[in-house]
């Protein structure tokens, strides 16, 4: 199953090391493929390095699209990480 | 998509351009990595005019214009000077004249003067707009240079591709980018791989974190960019798929409509992966220089099996 949707970055330093390492760390048992697409740039969710090279600030809007087995699951725990702004 | 204040803002040292005129024109788009020197629509022959074009006037331009009088002046360049023109460059030291000063305000049409020769702003805008132009994507990766061959590995997220890479460093080879490798078409023919302004040369090793390999291992083990030659993916071993023994049978992978080299290669503790790949890498430079390993081999092989007498 395939799922799209956009969220926006709420904590106030951005998407920076801590919340790509928590991103990371939800997306690393998950079966599905995650990609996050920001400023015209798609990324693998589940590599560190590809999150921190969006250098995506407060307010960004990210898109993010999952597909795989376990869809819903992983989408629902990092939208509820994008709204508790990565526990900042 | 390209703006007139991108190309004014990066290139107009290398241009040497100038603004004169039209300044609310910088974000004019545009649309087509092309060039037009507009003498013959100059003239009055308008037919085929690429209107979406960057006008670039030159001696004969402007010596044409100099000597016609200010309402012809101005008729002539009313149909070329209009809103889809992006922007109007004059080469050699040549100022706008007022004619077209009042126009280009007219329609936003930045005018940009510089000192070089038409022929060498001909070339140096067309390299970089098609440069600009070129189609890119960015793909999930380790790009390293080994043996001078660009290897683009890729795999499953934690199959070991940055591990590999590491090893490939410590051997003295070069990383060009990991996780994510930006690739661009150049010339139509090939793909040029770097990595994000950000991340180029850290790499992200499980159990120890982000490392910056240039300060690790020196700047000799990095490279901005480089070549993609072959990709090769790694993959996690499986005792029942049948994997190549031979090589006799080439696969390839299409990058940006480019076809590539491609092979897989099944990783298992105790299969040096570092090893394997200059093999992979050094094989490859073999097959670039007229030489089938595979290939030489079954010869030898049919030559025998088929009778010939021919010495080996």
């Amino acid at each position: 199953m395939k799922i799209i949707q956009k969220v926006q970055v709420k904590n106030r330093l951005g998407l920076h090391t801590r919340p790509a390492t928590t991103i990371v760390k939800i997306l690393q048992n998950c079966k599905s493929s995650v990609s996050f697409t920001y400023k015209k740039e798609t990324i693998n969710a589940k590599s560190i390095l590809s999150l921190l090279m969006l250098a995506a600030g407060k307010n960004a809007k990210i898109i993010i699209e999952v597909d795989g087995e376990d869809a819903e699951k992983t989408m629902e725990k990092l939208v509820e990480a994008f709204e508790n702004h990565f526990g900042e | 998509m390209y703006f007139v204040k991108d190309l004014y803002t990066k290139h107009s040292h290398a241009l040497g351009l100038e603004l004169t005129a039209g300044k609310g024109g910088l974000d004019n788009k545009i649309r087509v990595p092309e060039l037009e020197r507009p003498g013959l629509s100059l003239s009055g022959y308008l037919k085929n005019h690429a209107k979406r074009r960057i006008l670039i006037f030159g001696t004969q331009e402007m010596g044409y214009l100099r000597d016609l009088d200010r309402t012809t002046c101005i008729a002539r360049l009313a149909p070329i000077l209009n809103k889809q023109t992006p922007a109007i460059i004059i080469a050699d030291r040549y100022r706008p004249l007022k004619a077209m000063k009042e126009l280009a305000e007219e329609h936003s049409i930045p005018i940009f003067c510089t000192k070089l020769r038409v022929m060498t702003l001909l070339n140096k805008l067309t390299l970089l707009l098609t440069e600009g132009f070129a189609p890119s994507t960015s793909c999930h990766g380790t790009l390293v240079e080994v043996f001078g061959v660009g290897v683009l590995i890729q795999g499953d997220s934690a199959v070991g591709k940055s591990e590999a890479a590491l090893g490939l460093i410590e051997r003295g080879h070069r990383l060009i980018s990991d996780d994510v490798v930006k690739v661009k078409k150049k010339e139509d023919s090939y793909l040029e791989g770097s990595g994000g302004v950000l991340t180029r040369h850290h790499m992200e090793i499980r159990g120890i974190g982000i490392i910056n390999v240039a300060n690790l291992y020196g700047a000799v083990c990095v490279r901005d960019q480089k070549s993609i030659d072959i990709v090769v993916k790694l993959e996690v071993w499986q005792d029942d798929h049948f994997y190549d023994r031979v090589g006799l049978e080439e696969k390839y992978v299409k990058i940006l409509d480019i076809k590539l080299p491609f092979q897989i290669l099944p990783v298992k503790t105790g299969r040096n992966v570092v090893l394997l790949l200059e093999t992979i890498a050094l094989n490859h430079r073999l097959k670039d220089m007229g030489y089938n390993s595979a290939q030489e081999f079954n010869t030898k092989v049919l030559e025998l099996t088929m009778g010939k007498k021919k010495k080996l």
